[in-house]
């Protein structure tokens, strides 16, 4: 009984992707432009960091983190933060999108719990971003000449997952807003904004002022980041490196319940107040 | 007149239904400033760089970041906001009542573009205020009247995109993805962020692009840095005058191509 | 476990601007199993969000609803199961895949079995006639063959009740015969679904339904058989007149059987009905009433209507538009 709930959950949540898919790809030169946005915010932070220097090495970097190479230094700390995006935008605007496609109430009727929708979406957004993200580093380990420690490539990856999965939770609860809140899209935007400036990815926690340092502790993207650019590329790290998957563990199951929690409480609201509907 | 006064209080009193909107419009490109100003911290290991100042024209790259974030604010409304303001209407359903009135769309654009620029600026002295009072920034007023100058001539050259934007909006159907190609360019392309002169291909494309003398000029006026007053005025002026008819032109002419076509209530 | 509807006492309020409004008012009845039942009333009258509360899209206030067996409340998913819902307007379906697409991902979220969903989808596809355009774009199909996938759709599991609001809403007159027909027809007589229909058309309710319920302003009004509401009318004839001019309820308030007068604007032209045991004497106080306001072109006596009945029973037309 469970185990065909389960598949029958899986299904669903594996349409979902597919029918997602299917409808980007209708858009095709939005689909491509997609591709091309990373490095639109990526050079900005090349170009300027190569404007202050006047080279790409800094020895105050390498000071603190033991990497000089800022380009590299970036890179790793930006390509990850594509998958924010997968939980501010893609999970979070799913059942707005499906609002505005009309069928918001006809998916409703299916016989699969309402999160499933938002996980179709999960799933759809993270292989979409892993493609974009893959594309990003080819590029740029291509013309920047920016050089991994393959054996880091398999733990960073465990890692990745367990940042992806924890910022579900993320994606889980901004999708929950979205049924009753009519400007979602600014906390969405503030937050994944905010969320970019306190994880550091162009530059090491230390740089930021104290109370945002301890922020920046219960954010997964900080660990994500920080664990990578240590196994790709050697940062020395503040935190040990048990340290850092066991946090990321303990806040996988409370951003996910958390998330998961307001998505159900604001479900209920919706069905109550009859919001739905409403735009 | 008429017509641009009442698109000017509708759009107002659009806006006051939202007010986290505002706050958000305002903050916003302060928030994508500070990443560079951290950044800029992590690997210089202070506040000033020479190698900045050699390109920039000043070793303090905070000011100048900040400078450019606020400036971009009139970027970000000519190219989303006029560019949006004739595809939102289509949205809503209006559009074909607002081209059936007696008015000009070009008129209904420019008061959606004069309302625009007036929002700017309060939200640029707010920015601004924020800047002098949080980040320290120095602002002298004697100067102000040459800063108007400027704006003024930039935003009239923004203008010209925005009515390209417009129409090319109503043109194609992903209206988003040819607005954010708008604001990429703009965005890369100009020195917002960094100095162009970084990059032959930045530096190059850069030249056509109103954005730059106008933030060469603020930037030479609020930071004390030396620049050709009169050169860059001429050359703004110049692009002014030629990228506001082009745009005027490609609003037109993709109004009367989308009239012969049926085209303008597709979405 | 039978595949009925039970309905008992359902509130659902909503709260507007401090003030409440009562959309679904203490509304009980049942739908036997295999029945097409009929819920008739204006709009706003509160028959969405009665079909809301039942699909388990909103939560009522009070009451309970057994479908199929299973409660609203505390198996939505079950209840979800067992019905299938077709609403009228054409953005139920996703109109940049194509009609195979849009099945199959549906049948993917109703848990068709895998090895099922070629079958499941061919099948509807041809009932539908479906078949010549299954791979084409939905965005290019008539309102008219949206509406059919809509329905083939609804029916992908093979649900035993199936809920149809207003389902031909802004249909053109053939697609709409079409639809009334596939509803009687085929899953009514030949697959004995058990069916709920909500519609405002009274000739839709009155030519489809075993028994018709009247909702009005959040509550059902009366609840027979098409056939017995007729019955019911005090009077078993109807005086209808013609006219042109300009007429409303109050040109009519001088004479005593001003409430149960129906107005119907259409075409240009003004009908009024209205239920009477004498035409005659009525006629001649009505032509009086009305002589310096309107043009009598012609007159009729006809038999009540189910639209009749409504206008007698609860003093407003089926054409008004009600505060939900």
């Amino acid at each position: 009984m469970i185990i065909s709930r389960i598949g029958h959950y899986l299904r669903a949540i594996n349409a979902e992707n597919i029918k997602e898919w299917k409808i980007e790809l209708r858009y095709k030169p939005d689909f491509i432009r997609q591709f091309f946005e990373p490095f639109v915010y990526l050079f900005p932070y090349f170009l300027y960091g190569f404007a202050l220097l006047g080279a790409r090495d800094s020895e105050h970097l390498k000071s603190i983190t033991g990497i000089s190479d800022i380009f590299a230094y970036t890179f790793v700390g930006y390509l990850l933060m594509g998958f924010l995006n997968t939980a501010c935008w893609a999970m979070g605007a799913s059942l707005r999108k499906e609002q505005w496609y009309g069928t918001l109430e006809t998916i409703f009727i299916a016989p699969v719990p309402r999160w499933v929708y938002v996980a179709g979406m999960a799933l759809h957004s993270t292989l979409h971003q892993g493609l974009i993200m893959l594309i990003e580093a080819m590029v740029i380990v291509f013309f920047f000449k920016i050089f991994f420690n393959l054996g880091g490539i398999f733990i960073s990856l465990i890692l990745l997952l367990l940042m992806i999965t924890t910022l579900y939770g993320l994606g889980i609860l901004v999708a929950g807003l979205t049924i009753g809140l009519k400007q979602w899209w600014v906390i969405s935007e503030t937050v994944s904004t905010l969320i970019n400036i306190i994880t550091p990815i162009a530059y090491p926690l230390a740089i930021l002022p104290v109370f945002l340092q301890k922020i920046a502790l219960i954010l997964p993207t900080t660990y994500g980041v920080m664990g990578v650019r240590h196994f790709l590329i050697g940062e020395n790290l503040a935190i040990s490196v048990p340290a850092i998957f066991l946090r990321l563990s303990i806040m996988l199951v409370i951003w996910i319940c958390f998330g998961l929690g307001i998505f159900l409480l604001m479900d209920r609201y919706g069905r109550k107040k009859g919001v739905l509907s409403l735009y | 007149m008429n017509v641009i006064i009442a698109e000017i209080k509708k759009s107002f009193k659009i806006l006051l239904a939202y007010p986290v909107e505002i706050i958000f419009w305002i903050i916003s490109p302060l928030l994508w400033a500070v990443p560079l100003v951290f950044q800029g911290k992590a690997i210089i290991g202070g506040l000033r760089s020479t190698a900045f100042g050699n390109i920039a024209g000043t070793e303090e790259f905070i000011p100048y970041v900040l400078i450019g974030a606020i400036v971009s604010t009139y970027m970000a409304s000519s190219v989303w906001s006029m560019g949006f303001a004739l595809r939102d209407e289509t949205y809503y359903g209006t559009l074909e009542h607002i081209l059936s009135a007696p008015v000009k769309p070009v008129q209904i654009l420019l008061g959606k573009a004069l309302f625009n620029s007036m929002l700017s600026t309060t939200y640029v002295i707010i920015q601004l205020l924020i800047c002098i009072l949080i980040f320290g920034l120095q602002f002298t007023f004697y100067k102000i009247l040459p800063i108007l100058f400027f704006l003024v001539l930039l935003i009239a050259g923004l203008y010209g995109i925005g009515f390209a934007a417009a129409g090319l909006t109503l043109l194609v159907k992903e209206a988003h993805g040819l607005l954010h190609l708008f604001e990429y360019v703009l965005f890369l392309f100009s020195p917002i962020r960094y100095p162009v002169e970084i990059n032959p291909i930045t530096r190059t494309i850069s030249i056509f692009i109103p954005l730059t003398y106008a933030l060469i000029a603020l930037r030479g006026l609020l930071l004390n840095i030396e620049f050709d007053f009169w050169k860059n005025s001429l050359i703004l002026l110049g692009i002014d005058l030629v990228i506001i008819p082009l745009g005027l032109y490609i609003f037109h002419w993709v109004e009367m191509h989308t009239k012969l076509k049926g085209t303008l209530s597709e979405y | 476990m039978a595949n009925d509807i039970i309905i008992k006492e359902l509130v659902k309020v909503f709260k507007k601007h401090h003030t409440e409004v009562r959309a679904v008012d203490s509304v009980s009845f049942e739908i036997r199993e295999g029945e097409l039942f009929g819920l008739l009333g204006p709009n706003g009258a509160g028959k969405t969000t009665l079909i809301k509360c039942i699909s388990t899209l909103l939560i009522p206030d009070m009451g309970t609803a057994i479908v199929g067996g299973n409660d609203v409340l505390k198996e939505p998913i079950s209840v979800r199961k067992k019905i299938g819902v077709l609403t009228g307007g054409e953005r139920t379906l996703y109109w940049k895949l194509s009609a195979i697409d849009n099945l199959k991902y549906f049948a993917a979220l109703y848990g068709v079995p895998s090895k099922q969903v070629k079958q499941r989808v061919d099948f509807l596809l041809e009932l539908m006639g479906l078949k010549d355009r299954a791979n084409e774009n939905v965005e290019k199909f008539s309102s008219g063959m949206k509406q059919k996938l809509a329905i083939a759709r609804a029916l992908i599991h093979d649900p035993p009740i199936l809920l149809i609001d207003e389902p031909t809403l802004g249909l053109d007159p053939y697609f709409a015969r079409f639809i009334r027909h596939f509803v009687k027809e085929e899953l009514s007589h030949k697959l004995k679904k058990t069916i709920l229909l909500t519609t405002h058309y009274m000739d839709e309710a009155d030519e489809l339904c075993d028994r018709v319920a009247f909702m009005n302003r959040g509550k059902i009004e009366a609840l027979d058989t098409p056939t017995a509401l007729k019955k019911g009318m005090p009077q078993e004839q109807v005086l209808e007149l013609k006219c042109l001019g300009d007429l409303n309820k109050n040109s009519f308030a001088e004479l005593k059987e001003a409430s149960g007068i129906n107005i119907l604007k259409k075409d240009g032209y003004v009908y009024i009905r209205i239920n009477t045991g004498n035409p005659e004497s009525l006629l001649s106080r009505l032509v009086d009433t009305i002589r310096d306001k309107a043009k009598v072109l012609s007159v009729n006596v006809t038999s009540p209507t189910l639209e009749d009945v409504f206008v007698y029973l609860t003093g407003a037309s089926l054409k008004d538009t009600q505060d939900e």
